[in-house]
């Protein structure tokens, strides 16, 4: 990385010597390239001024809270578009992985406990519980992972086929032990403070652990994604899959870890989102993919492939909950609350494609 | 090696289709007592029931569908369950299909509620066969009374969809006279709510979200108290909707920790009451208010109000961190239900065959039509 004020010294040069045609044509260029990000300033300062506590700590934490429980979802999801597919069993896997910690971590003396015979509830064993869920997680991702490399079938029939069939054991798991479908509750207070227990609070707002881990995580897929031959792979793959197999990637192998790797992110979105909302019913996790899909592209991990970032992602995710904050706290009715969700996604791709129209 | 893989794929295939031929002979294995009839206690009925349902992961008609196949198995009829996972036009299609494979009675929880036109297509489909509706409404304010009354086979059990609210209103306007100046948090002499909605075009929802205020206020002025006020006077909805309309704990917990930055203790304008379409809501939002430290031990208690008396509200109302809900009678709808078939096995016409449930006074005949059976919805806030 050459030095930020260099660089941009550098581009000021090169623009003097433009001529007045290619000047414009620049400015336009880095507008257009950068207008979800000038809109959603320009949103913001909107909000801001409507309501002034969009912008005060208080807010701010909430906002972060909400963007790390979102965040783990679009991490494991980009690597999927990235490899130019989808993944539409994310929200189901969540969904089930978050109903096995709920009654794995349930209060020893709830009266409606569906497993009674489990130990008790030791950091040890919430840590152990989450290594399960994870690893269900990524047992789902890897058939997933298995049937896209070996088939050759695009992951969106796969991952609609698994999609189902989770949310069959999820509903089967529900049935279990006399439990008829009802919610899983009464999750123990040590699980809840080890996810959602307060780290520190701004303006009597609580900053969760789980903000802490969704960072740790974000630093690991970043590592993953930027320093290993893994990543390297993926992108290899994602751009070009006959060229990568030429020079010598396997892509069997990378295409089945990208997935499986998804899938232990899902099992660990399904770990904190028990604790989140107090108790997990069936249909927790429903469409929960929309929203991870939509923050990846809007972060310019495009369907076309190969290209994406772990910074994107992050913005992505916190384009979405930015405009949910801010519409609820302006009052927006509902369906305006859709339609502008909407533009802003249909925009973001648009804009992501010129990019690459662009330069093709 | 591929050609191997090839076989294993096509036998799981095989097999996944041999087990669910093997479910549905276990599902109307009860219904094998009806074989056995040389040494069975039981009448057999040549009744074959085909329950539908609009969607397998609701908890209560969970709970519903758990007693009526008990009742069902009792009765020895043969039954069996479908379900539309939430859209219609595959529910016809199951219909349609069931009719085909011998059902001769049908129960039917339709997936669009409040609309006649959807019931007058599974009426012409059934044709002769009666059809029992429930738990989800076919028409609303009397619409569906001109559907039920041609089709002279048909009937409806449920609930009366606006009672709901009324019963939550009523609960939350007794509750706040009584306790006016404890939950008024700021001493200006109002309360603020807040009103979680479950999805946005669903009927139930949307007479709970108007009714439970309406009612409320209704008994507040009557004892002289202000009515309610929403907290939020830009929002003109004077709701909060789930926007994946899965009435979910996870909508309404962002809700509140959201509205929580603007609308707190501190800034003189914290909520005061909430109001939620479901306990699944109720559950998200006493999730948020214990996250910032209330609704615990020795904590201000925000009074929250759901529907549906779960059994996980029913144990949060033990603790005190919830304060009331309405129940929806599962066993008695299952129970409403049975009797009607029992009825109808006796060679009643639908109509004639809701009588039969007509034990209690859980149980009344709708006062717009004969074909209408409600079971009544009671306020709980505890035992």
């Amino acid at each position: 990385m050459t030095n930020p004020v260099k660089r941009l010294q550098a581009t000021a040069e090169e623009f003097k010597h433009k001529d007045s045609k290619d000047k414009k044509r620049y400015i336009v260029d880095t507008i257009l390239n950068n207008a979800l990000y000038i809109l959603m300033l320009i949103f913001i300062i909107y909000t801001a001024n409507k309501q002034p506590n969009f912008l005060t700590w208080g807010s701010f934490a909430n906002l972060i809270t909400q963007v790390a429980a979102y965040l783990p979802l679009a991490l494991g999801i980009a690597g999927c578009i990235v490899l130019t597919g989808t993944d539409l069993s994310a929200g189901r896997v969540a969904g089930l992985t978050a109903a096995v910690s709920a009654v794995l971590l349930q209060k020893t003396d709830f009266a409606n406990k569906m497993f009674n015979n489990l130990p008790a509830i030791t950091p040890g064993w919430i840590l152990v519980a989450m290594l399960i869920v994870v690893a269900i997680g990524a047992l789902i991702g890897l058939v997933n992972g298995f049937f896209v490399a070996k088939f050759s079938l695009h992951p969106f029939i796969v991952t609609l086929s698994t999609q189902l069939i989770t949310y069959g054991i999820i509903l089967w798991f529900f049935g279990l032990n006399g439990n008829n479908g009802q919610p899983i509750s009464g999750l123990s207070q040590e699980y809840k403070n080890a996810i959602g227990g307060a780290m520190f609070r701004m303006q009597n707002v609580p900053i969760p652990n789980y903000v802490a881990y969704a960072l740790l995580l974000t630093v690991l897929m970043w590592f993953i994604w930027n320093k290993t031959t893994f990543g390297k792979n993926m992108f290899a793959v994602g751009s070009n899959a006959e060229a990568a197999k030429v020079s010598g990637v396997n892509v069997f192998m990378t295409t089945m870890l990208v997935h499986t790797l998804a899938g232990a992110m899902y099992g660990y979105s399904g770990f904190i989102e028990g604790v989140r909302s107090g108790s997990v019913a069936a249909s927790t996790g429903l469409n929960a993919e929309c929203d991870a899909i939509a923050a990846c592209v809007i972060g310019g991990v495009s369907f076309v492939g190969g290209t994406g970032k772990i910074s994107g992602i992050i913005m992505g995710v916190f384009v979405l909950r930015i405009i949910f904050v801010a519409l609820t706290m302006l009052g927006v009715d509902s369906s305006s609350l859709y339609i502008i969700k909407g533009a802003i996604i249909l925009c973001a791709c648009a804009l992501d494609m010129r990019k690459y129209l662009v330069k093709k | 090696m591929k050609k191997l893989i090839a076989i294993a794929l096509a036998l799981v295939m095989v097999l996944g289709l041999v087990a669910c031929g093997g479910n549905t002979t276990e599902t109307t294995a009860p219904a094998g007592a009806t074989g056995t009839q040389a040494e069975g206690n039981k009448p057999a009925s040549d009744l074959k029931v085909t329950a539908f349902w609009y969607e397998e992961s609701d908890v209560y008609l969970s709970s519903v569908r758990n007693a009526l196949n008990k009742e069902l198995d009792a009765l020895g009829v043969t039954h069996d369950d479908q379900f539309a996972a939430n859209d219609q036009a595959k529910q016809l299609d199951q219909i349609k299909t069931a009719i085909a494979g011998g059902s001769n009675l049908l129960v039917v929880n339709v997936v669009t509620s409040g609309a006649p036109d959807t019931a007058k297509d599974i009426l012409d489909a059934a044709g002769d066969i009666p059809v029992i509706f429930f738990n989800r409404a076919i028409g609303t304010e009397g619409a569906d009374v001109p559907v039920l009354t041609e089709a002279k086979n048909a009937a409806f059990i449920g609930t009366d969809a606006p009672e709901a609210g009324h019963i939550q209103g009523k609960m939350i306007g007794q509750y706040l006279v009584e306790h006016f100046d404890e939950v008024d948090l700021n001493k200006d002499g109002k309360i603020s709510y807040a009103m979680m909605k479950g999805e946005e075009a669903n009927i139930e929802a949307i007479f709970r979200t108007q009714y439970s205020v309406e009612d409320a206020d209704k008994v507040l002025t009557e004892a002289g108290k202000p009515a309610l006020e929403y907290f939020d006077a830009k929002n003109t909805d004077k709701y909060q909707v789930d926007q994946g309309g899965a009435w979910s704990a996870t909508a309404a917990k962002e809700y509140m920790d959201t509205n929580f930055v603007t609308y707190n203790e501190a800034a003189g304008n914290m909520i005061e009451l909430v109001i939620c379409n479901n306990d699944g809501m109720a559950e998200g939002v006493i999730a948020s208010l214990q996250e910032k430290g209330y609704n615990k031990e020795g904590a201000h208690v925000v009074p929250v109000f759901g529907v549906d008396a779960t059994d996980n509200a029913k144990a949060l109302i033990a603790d005190g961190a919830m304060t009331g809900t309405v129940k929806q009678d599962a066993e008695g709808m299952a129970y409403a239900i049975a009797q009607a078939v029992s009825g109808i096995s006796e060679g009643k016409a639908a109509p004639e065959a809701l009588k039969n449930a007509l034990t209690d006074e859980r149980f009344s005949i709708a006062e717009d039509c004969a074909a209408k059976l409600y079971v009544a919805y009671a306020p709980y806030t505890g035992e």
